[in-house]
């Protein structure tokens, strides 16, 4: 019998669903109606986020993040998450703040201090993979494949801290990456435009909107626009994710600010600045209270920003070719 | 007469004028975003920058915009939108000639570390926000060029962590390991000087050093002995028009190339 042989495993704990389980969830949970799936953002967490999950989002932190719902699942103080963070700067770092996180899977962490400390005294665990790697991931993750070969992380101390697996390739006879697909337990997407049923579409790059979505037991959007489903019927090219992928709708005007979303606003930097200046727990907390914990809903969020500034940042945002 | 300028715009400058007109570069956040920027605007017209957000030659628009790189400014008329799977998957088939990366720590192969410092991998002393794309860059693209602040403790014989691979890891070769043949770290430019590496061992090659320093000045802060090429030339600093784009046109609130220690030298 001819085996393949094995060179070099890394050592990260993973989050792995078999992909039959995984196509058994989708084949039994995931509606193929085209129903209603409207509901504000405190329904769509209470009912698709749980304690322990495994949480995705896309796109940024500074462009078309799901900003509103990071926010409502600190509302509803989530906890033990494990979070996929590809690249962030804010929502990992105010997840951790909240105490909602344990783990979290790095592509990019970006925020500087406040979450090095709380990596440096261990409060999280994280698990070093890249961008690409996490990436493909949930390329692999969507198409119902157990793992994906690649060739990222090749040589490297982040491949010994993953937990991609090397192999001598049966057919190219070189060191091949096996990366493991990624099935979130939840996944959390901001877009442009959607319809009630979750039909949807974004504008600019996608990043990994698509696969994200697919590759993900619940899937909440949040909308800045909600539109007839017509739009989507009328250029089908564009559309993004189909409706069967989606669990819950959002509307959600400005929902990823401090971030921008591209055809809409663009982000407010003061705010970003005033996010990223945070070094100690005493401030994390402060923030918290202030923008989270004290307001009820997204709409008093953005009350509390204010018109005067949603207004600037609309104002801005004057490059619109691409985007509608 | 003399010319004022900081560590940032020495290495944005040097860095662009590598560049070669009609290839496809990947860039990254931040001082790779001015490098392909001024390139495009001085030297290499026709370069077409690509984003791991998943945007494919665009045309910059200045005053650079830090932040939002995935927003409209930052990708303003690109070629394409497109993933960040396919963006990678473009690098991986062999579709983009050149990457630009920062790095906290390089060693004598190119290998870089933008992960953590410290020698215990779960209790870091200094946290990093990780490889991002980097691994990518520096796994696909054929030529990788880095750009570091030239300070002794970021030249080390082994980096504290392996982000990023170089030409050889811990004594295996890139096509031992099973990255693409012919492909890996091109050059390297401090705040000080350039190097390359060496056709043979593929080791770190002194090949240049800013104008009014010495080899030895150079090699001095640094936390190794580099090779050092029979031909060292002298680096000139950025030229008036450089700085001029630069400081009146792209990045005019000195977002990035303001940072570092300023450096004046005699022309």
């Amino acid at each position: 019998m001819d085996f393949i042989e094995i060179i070099e495993r890394g050592e990260a704990e993973i989050h792995y669903i078999h992909p039959d389980d995984f196509r058994e969830y989708v084949r039994d949970k995931k509606n193929r109606e085209m129903k209603d799936k409207l509901m504000d953002e405190r329904e769509a967490v209470k009912k698709f986020v749980s304690n322990g999950d495994y949480l995705a989002y896309d796109f940024s932190s500074l462009t078309r993040g799901p900003q509103s719902l990071i926010r409502e699942i600190i509302r509803q103080r989530k906890k033990n998450l494990w979070v996929c963070a590809k690249f962030t700067l804010l929502e990992t770092v105010l997840l951790s703040g909240a105490g909602c996180v344990d783990k979290i899977d790095v592509g990019f962490l970006g925020f500087g201090p406040y979450i090095a400390r709380k990596v440096q005294n261990g409060e999280v665990k994280v698990y070093d993979w890249s961008n690409g790697s996490i990436t493909y991931r949930l390329v692999a993750g969507a198409m119902g494949i157990p793992f994906i070969a690649a060739r990222n992380l090749l040589g490297t101390d982040t491949l010994k801290h993953s937990g991609a697996v090397v192999v001598r390739c049966p057919f190219s006879n070189t060191p091949t990456a096996l990366m493991p697909a990624l099935n979130p337990d939840v996944a959390i997407i901001h877009v442009q435009e959607a319809d009630i049923y979750g039909n949807a579409r974004v504008y600019g790059p996608t990043v990994a909107t698509l696969e994200t979505a697919m590759a993900s037991k619940k899937v909440i959007i949040s909308a800045e626009r909600i539109v007839e489903t017509i739009e989507f019927r009328k250029n089908p090219l564009m559309t993004t994710l189909p409706y069967y992928l989606v669990d819950a709708v959002v509307h959600a005007p400005f929902g990823a600010y401090p971030g921008g979303t591209q055809g809409y606003y663009e982000m407010d930097s003061e705010h970003y600045l005033m996010l990223t200046s945070i070094a100690d727990d005493n401030a994390m907390q402060k923030y918290l209270e202030e923008y989270v914990y004290s307001v009820d809903n997204h709409e008093e969020f953005l009350a509390k920003i204010g018109m005067d500034k949603l207004k600037q940042l609309i104002r801005k945002a004057e490059i619109l070719e691409g985007y509608r | 007469m003399g010319v004022e300028f900081t560590d940032t715009e020495f290495m944005i400058c040097n860095a662009a004028r590598l560049l070669e007109d009609y290839k496809t570069i990947f860039v990254g956040w931040g001082i790779p975003q001015v490098v392909a920027i001024l390139a495009e605007k001085l030297y290499t017209p026709n370069i077409v920058q690509v984003f791991e957000f998943g945007s494919v030659g665009h045309q910059s628009r200045t005053p650079f915009l830090r932040g939002t790189m995935g927003g409209p400014t930052n990708t303003y008329r690109a070629i394409q939108w497109c993933s960040m799977n396919l963006a990678f998957s473009y690098a991986a088939a062999g579709y983009i000639d050149y990457g630009v990366l920062g790095a906290a720590q390089i060693d004598r192969y190119g290998n870089i570390n933008s992960t953590m410092i410290g020698d215990d991998y779960n209790k870091p002393k200094v946290r990093f926000p990780g490889s991002g794309g980097g691994n990518e860059v520096a796994s696909f693209c054929w030529k990788t060029i880095f750009v570091m602040a030239h300070e002794k403790r970021r030249f080390v014989e082994r980096c504290d962590f392996i982000t990023s691979p170089g030409h050889k890891m811990d004594g295996k070769t890139r096509e031992e390991v099973g990255l693409a043949r012919n492909s890996g770290p091109y050059r390297l430019i401090t705040s000080k000087a350039m190097f390359d590496f060496d056709e043979e061992t593929k080791e770190l090659r002194l090949i240049g050093v800013l104008k009014g320093l010495t080899i030895e000045e150079v090699i001095d802060d640094m936390g190794f002995e580099p090779l050092v090429a029979d031909d060292v030339v002298e680096l000139e600093p950025p030229t008036q028009e450089e700085l001029k784009l630069l400081r009146e046109d792209i990045d005019p609130y000195g977002l990035i190339i303001s940072k570092g220690a300023k450096f004046k030298v005699e022309i």
